[in-house]
């Protein structure tokens, strides 16, 4: 089988704090580091996994800046065969864009698969659209979250969807299909430094994305960037930390459960 | 006759709550609501928050398909011509159906609303997991389709004292592309997380697995069960019938106390009606702390151990 999996370059905000400039219409990265969205660290090692049983391959594609070369050489280093970048240099926000960007690429190149995965959302926007924009763009039958491969057949998959409250459907999807992959599915594999200076060998395909620009307007727009509202918040406990751990001992024995 | 139409989500039978979220975003909106629901079961639904309901001749989990639910969708235009707005809930069955529904159609899609800014006209929508919000519109004229954060707009949805005009469409065939074949339970836990009263609940914020085991001390010491954010679950470091949020499990303690964990909304779900919430954690910006009634602004680590060293006296 041959897999088609996106995987995304994004800031990993989790630790940092993050500054709005431009009057809102910027946010600040000059500090942040970035790293390999999690959800597509699952997606890449279930695509890798899949062509290493079943005897195909798995290509990972990648839109972004030219730094995004870093999460495809990551996914190279996990076992991917081929890494494509689409290069863009404007942030495209909306995921109608991107869906767009991609099926004009894979149109105008001609690229086969059996199947696309993307992980089931980004850390950094949360759209968890993409991959559903893009299954009914390509007219081809979609499903999210996915957190199990059950049996992979000839022309169809029977995988298992999550959903809420710890409750999971079984599908019967038929090939080629498009899967928004859920995190737990597997463990991705670890990937060291050397393994990664190693796949930087491996030659990547540059695209460059106006190659690809048709249709490709923006149906959404950021009016601006804030800052969540403050509820209140939390009554911080401070000082050395021997007199907070006291404070802390206080309050639970207070709510009676210690 | 401007209408919004809301996609509702029904699950085994159950009209889902965060439905009234979708609901409830109409009304801020100042729009008529149209319910399309399936035929195939008498849901609790409170008709009086609704203008018409459209009812479906199709099972739940077919109408729960995307590729159903854009031929569904295609006949509610047909003869109601086009929505304004389409409404999701922000959910498994939600996401998935907008983004296709938006594909197919060629809309514009905006995920996660969480509010709504009627002056504007803008929604507000949440970034890098709760720690910035985008006020997003859509750049042309005609239907937009949103989905919309569970709890954010219950309270919008007031009761008209109407009844509302039902009417019956038929269900198309079943698309073959693909095909529920069944629910599937979670496997039965070793421990009701809840059911505690304490919970003690470490995130990815842990580092390692290694380090399970001193928190698992700590919270023997402390009397509290030990339960996790969904990273911690997906990286085997605790049995999946511990993690708490959205896809795990929704729990009520006394007490809270969440350790290195950031705050994102699936996990807020999960825990937020706790009666006292405890945040430790380095960054001071987390959004967790947000909905915590006491933080600690501290390593973890150094938390633990200082905790240990001052129980064991
Ligand atoms: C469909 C769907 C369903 C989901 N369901 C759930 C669910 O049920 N439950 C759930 O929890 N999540 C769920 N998620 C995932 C959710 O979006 C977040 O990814 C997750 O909750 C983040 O977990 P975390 O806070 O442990 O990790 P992170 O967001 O990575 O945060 C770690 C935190 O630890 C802090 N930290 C790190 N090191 C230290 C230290 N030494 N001392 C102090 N603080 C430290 C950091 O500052 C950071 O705030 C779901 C997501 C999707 C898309």
């Amino acid at each position: 089988m041959n897999i088609l999996v996106f995987t995304k370059r994004v800031p990993a905000t989790q630790e940092e704090e993050l500054r709005i400039i431009d009057e809102g219409q910027g946010i600040d990265f000059s500090k942040v580091p970035f790293k390999v969205n999690d959800w597509d660290n699952y997606a890449v090692e279930e695509a890798v996994q899949i062509a290493e049983k079943t005897g195909g391959s798995a290509t990972a594609i990648s839109i972004g800046d030219a730094e995004s070369d870093e999460v495809l050489r990551r996914a190279i280093a996990m076992g991917i065969k081929d890494g494509f970048l689409i290069e863009t240099e404007q942030i495209l926000h909306d995921p109608n864009a991107r869906a767009t960007l991609i099926f004009n690429f894979l149109k105008k190149e001609g690229i086969p698969y059996d199947a696309i995965f993307t992980g089931v959302q980004s850390e950094d926007d949360q759209f968890a659209a993409v991959g559903g924009i893009l299954a009914a763009k390509l007219g081809l039958p979609y499903a999210s979250m996915i957190i199990g491969i059950d049996s992979l057949e000839q022309g169809h998959m029977i995988v298992q969807r999550e959903l809420e409250g710890g409750l999971q459907e079984r599908i019967k999807i038929i090939l080629p299909c498009v899967l928004s992959i859920q995190s737990g599915i597997n463990e991705p594999r670890y990937v060291s430094i050397m393994g990664i200076r190693k796949a930087s060998k491996v030659e990547r395909k540059l695209f460059k994305a106006k190659a690809y620009d048709e249709n490709l307007n923006s149906m959404i727009e950021v009016v601006k960037w804030v800052y969540p509202p403050k509820k209140g918040g939390a009554t911080i406990l401070s000082g050395e930390l021997e007199g907070v751990c006291k404070d802390l001992l206080g309050i639970l024995k207070e709510k009676g459960v210690y | 006759m401007s209408y919004a139409l809301v996609v509702a989500e029904v699950r085994r039978g159950v009209f889902e709550e965060r439905n009234l979220d979708s609901i409830g975003i109409c009304a801020l909106m100042g729009k008529d609501v149209s319910l399309l629901v399936p035929d195939d079961n008498s849901y609790l639904i409170n008709e009086k928050l609704v203008n018409t309901i459209i009812k479906v001749k199709l099972e739940e989990a077919t109408f729960l398909n995307p590729l159903n639910m854009v031929k569904v969708v295609q006949a509610v235009i047909d003869y109601r011509g086009n929505p304004d707005t389409i409404v999701f809930t922000h959910s498994s069955s939600g996401t998935e159906l907008a983004s296709y529904v938006a594909g197919y159609f060629n809309l514009p899609l905006i995920t996660d609303v969480s509010g709504f800014n009627k002056e504007k006209n803008f929604f507000y929508k949440s970034y890098y997991s709760d720690k910035l919000f985008g006020e997003f519109r859509q750049t042309g004229e005609g239907t937009c389709v949103i989905t919309v954060r569970s709890g954010s707009f219950k309270e919008y949805a007031v009761e008209k004292a109407s009844s509302p005009i039902t009417e019956t469409i038929e269900g198309t065939p079943a698309a073959e592309g693909r095909s529920f074949i069944e629910y599937v339970e979670e496997e039965t836990a070793e421990i009701d997380i809840t059911k505690a009263e304490f919970l003690l609940s470490v995130g990815r914020g842990v580092g390692n697995k290694d380090e399970i085991p001193d928190y698992e001390e700590l919270a023997g010491m402390l009397k509290a069960v030990l339960s996790g954010s969904r990273p911690v679950i997906d990286k085997q470091w605790l049995p999946k019938p511990r993690q708490v949020g959205t896809s795990g499990k929704t729990v009520k303690p006394k007490v809270y106390l969440a350790m290195g964990i950031s705050g994102a909304f699936q996990h807020i779900a999960g825990m937020k009606d706790s009666d006292c919430i405890i945040a430790v954690n380095k960054d001071p910006e987390a959004p967790i702390f947000q909905y915590a009634h006491f933080g600690i602004i501290a390593d973890i680590h150094k938390v633990r151990d200082k905790l240990r060293n001052i129980i064991k006296g």
